[in-house]
């Protein structure tokens, strides 16, 4: 964040008092001093820093809760809410302005307290000769739990207008040995680092400079600490299950690395391939049943609408049995998660990335820049094959098989992406996201369907709310089957956009030039 | 964004006062807001304590611009600027005239200014002249404070006679009732009648000691006694107009 230019801050000399600093300023304005304030108060944010991003801060003082912009300090909203203990979420917040702010910002990510800082101070008011206000400076002591020492600040905001009094102020400021410009946030900043975080230090996004010269072994150690890091860190949150997206994050991170190990051969040694293989098989398998039921949880209101009114009761009920059947399925992740096994297996995969291999695999010693392009191009190869032969008939199967392919692709593309000429890259993965979109929607109403057919089968017989059951799933299964069919008739022009002569050069000489230097 | 003229032909019937009250809850109530003096009197600058800027007038005023970036202050109230007037302004007429398509240009002076500021507020001086019909092109409601009594109504009559005249809708023109004592019968009686019309609010701002005595504390009289009666009734002018115009 950069500082606003309406409010600069600077750190307040140990040797200078707050009243030797007003006794500087009152010679040459009146003063009016806003009575003190101080609060300790709880700065939470979303787990990836949705709110940060946005610029902005929010903290909890008990159940009252600000907003404000974390430039200026301007408070955007005050608003009571709930108590803030290990997470809430934007719908636990009363409606109101402040829920209609975080709802769309934090999504489904819950808000996690991050620092906790006492702040105190207080306002005061330069006046001129007519006692108009013509500047006002803060004086304010952050001090994070935890630390011994306050930051003592002082911060000068400008009235429009008055900027010849505003220099006054500054030159004054500067006589009485203000000078260290600081950070407004750095209360906020020092309390996080106390917690063990950073702004911005986690996204779930793939991002890993490469360097062209590394070796394959190297770079592909990298990629997967990288990948492991990401594991590591949302493992807390999957376990205390703040919310759904600990566990999709992580199951992304344990996919990528499966792909991985199934796209770059000869790098590491076949038995270590072929052990952490099965390590990653393994935690993608545990962890997914219960992100299936997340995600047709997820999916709730959406399915709601897409029935009658009449027939919603009898979806409620089916929701309702998979929010306890998912309850069941989180104990038995924790469970296993917690296992010495899935520990000491991880741990394993560590040590030996960072160990070097006894018997190097052929192709470690290669450099990474060679060996990039050849994956990715013979992933496109691929994706281009199945992809021309897909049309409004294809299986579902193979639409499926498809789908697979260019998540690999755009994996393999994500994994190497730095070593290639970013603009260029950017337009090859919107057009491969464009046609993964349209595959991901029509694979989860194939998925939903089929679920919805299983618990069919399994539906007891007899029971008033079993048929109401069974009527509102009908409902559900003809409105995905009737979306599923409308997207059938896209696919030509989906691949047709992807596949076309422009993208299929741009990958040639994208990737294949490499090649040949080699 | 919403421009607001507070607009009277006769003098002395609290103008200025619901100027500076109504911006300052417009402030308050989060929309940034701007205060337009146009009284060469000054009198809303002087409730700011904001003294009028050197090496501006009325014509600079009319050139619009940075001449009028430049020359706006902040007030003591986050949120709330002010163009403080000129004496010049008593002279606008005469620049006015000097203008192209001289009846629409304090429109497109304000115009860059509305990317700004939510609301603007116009604290217009008392008369009738190429002034007020700039004003009324640019104003999308023309509040008028009325005292309940026949000289107010006279000079109403006239207003809508000069607003077909320029060929204004009427009804921007939004009345309320201002100085009302209570005690006297003429008032209520012409409140009554008054009443008939369209677009009438029903908050009354009575006539009242805290807000004559706004020029001696030199502030709104909601930030200097907000438990007063007077700071309560423009409140609930604020939020009565603020509906009206669905702002």
């Amino acid at each position: 964040m950069t500082v606003h230019p309406g409010a600069d801050t600077w750190l307040l000399p140990d040797s200078l008092s707050v009243e030797g600093l007003l006794a500087a300023l009152a010679a040459e304005f009146g003063l009016e001093s806003a009575p003190e304030y101080g609060a300790t108060v709880v700065y939470a944010d979303s787990f990836d820093w949705r709110l940060y991003q946005q610029g902005c801060l929010l903290h909890s003082h008990g159940s009252c809760w600000t907003l404000y912009h974390g430039d200026s300090g301007e408070v955007t909203v005050q608003q009571g809410g709930p108590e803030l203990q290990a997470s809430c979420r934007a719908r636990d917040f009363p409606p109101g302005g402040l829920r209609e702010l975080l709802e769309p910002v934090l999504g489904i990510r819950c808000l996690l307290p991050l620092a906790t800082v006492h702040l105190s101070g207080r306002q005061v008011r330069l006046l001129n000769k007519d006692d108009k206000t013509v500047a006002r400076i803060v004086v304010e002591s952050q001090q994070p739990a935890g630390s011994e020492r306050p930051h003592r600040l002082v911060r000068l905001f400008g009235v429009r207008g008055y900027g010849r009094d505003q220099e006054n102020v500054r030159r004054i400021l500067a006589e009485a040995g203000v000078a260290e410009v600081a950070s407004p946030l750095i209360g906020f900043t020092e309390g996080c680092r106390a917690m063990g975080r950073s702004p911005l230090d986690y996204s779930p996004k793939f991002a890993l400079e490469l360097d062209g010269g590394e070796t394959a072994r190297e770079a592909m150690a990298r990629i997967y600490l990288t990948l492991l890091d990401t594991i590591n860190r949302n493992i807390p949150g999957v376990l205390a299950d703040y919310d759904p997206e600990f566990l999709h994050d992580l199951r992304v991170a344990v996919r990528r690395t499966r792909s991985g190990l199934s796209l770059v051969k000869q790098v590491l040694p076949g038995p270590v391939s072929d052990r952490f293989s099965r390590v990653f098989s393994r935690l993608g398998a545990f962890t997914g049943p219960t992100r299936d039921l997340d995600v047709y949880l997820l999916a709730q209101e959406s399915c709601l609408g897409r029935l009658p009114p009449s027939l919603r009761p009898g979806l409620q009920e089916f929701f309702a049995g998979m929010a306890r059947r998912r309850q069941i399925e989180q104990k038995k992740l924790v469970r296993a998660l917690r296992a010495k096994k899935t520990r000491a297996a991880l741990n394993a995969w560590q040590q030996t990335l960072k160990r070097r291999d006894r018997q190097p695999a052929p192709l470690a010693g290669m450099p990474v820049r060679d060996l990039a392009g050849r994956i990715v191009l013979k992933r496109f190869k691929r994706v281009a094959r199945d992809g021309h032969a897909l049309d409004a008939a294809t299986p579902d199967a193979e639409v499926h098989r498809l789908r697979i392919q260019c998540k690999k692709l755009r994996y393999a593309m994500e994994f190497f992406g730095s070593l290639y000429p970013r603009h260029e890259l950017q337009t090859l993965v919107r057009h491969l996201k464009q046609l993964q979109d349209i595959l991901g929607n029509f694979n989860d109403l194939s998925v939903q369907q089929e679920m919805l057919r299983l618990t069919l089968k399994t539906l007891p017989a007899g029971s008033r709310r079993t048929l109401d059951q069974a009527a509102a799933l009908g409902g559900l299964l003809q409105s995905l089957f009737q979306e599923q069919q409308e997207l059938r008739a896209h696919f030509t022009e989906a691949f047709a956009q992807f596949g076309d002569e422009e993208t299929t050069a741009l990958f040639h000489e994208l990737f294949g030039k490499r090649q040949e230097s080699a | 964004m919403s421009v607001i003229a507070v607009y009277n032909i006769k003098g002395g019937v609290g103008k200025t006062a619901t100027s500076v009250n109504l911006a300052y809850f417009s402030a308050q109530h989060h929309g940034k807001t701007l205060l337009l003096d146009m009284d060469p009197q000054g009198s809303a600058s002087f409730y700011f304590r904001i003294r009028p800027p050197k090496k501006f007038g009325a014509k600079k005023l009319l050139k619009g611009g940075r001449h009028i970036e430049e020359n706006i202050k902040g007030t003591d109230y986050p949120g709330l600027d002010m163009l403080p007037a000129d004496f010049s302004y008593r002279n606008i007429d005469l620049a006015l005239d000097e203008c192209r398509k001289s009846h629409k240009r304090l429109s497109k002076v304000l115009a860059p200014l509305q990317e700004e500021y939510d609301r603007i507020i116009l604290d217009c001086p008392p008369n009738l002249t190429l002034l007020s019909e700039n004003i009324f092109y640019a104003a999308d409601c023309i509040l008028a404070p009325v005292i309940p009594t026949t000289l107010s109504l006279l000079s109403l009559e006239q207003l809508f006679a000069f607003l077909d005249e320029i060929g204004q809708d009427p009804d921007k023109v939004v009345l309320f009732f201002s100085m009302v004592e209570k005690r006297k019968k003429m008032h209520a009686e012409m409140m009554r009648s008054l009443r008939e019309r369209n677009r009438v609010l029903q908050t009354v701002i009575p006539y009242s000691a805290d807000i004559e005595r706004m020029g001696v504390y030199r502030q709104p009289v909601a930030a200097a006694l907000p438990a007063s009666a007077a700071a309560a009734a423009y409140e609930s002018l604020w939020h009565e107009i603020r509906d009206l115009l669905a702002i």
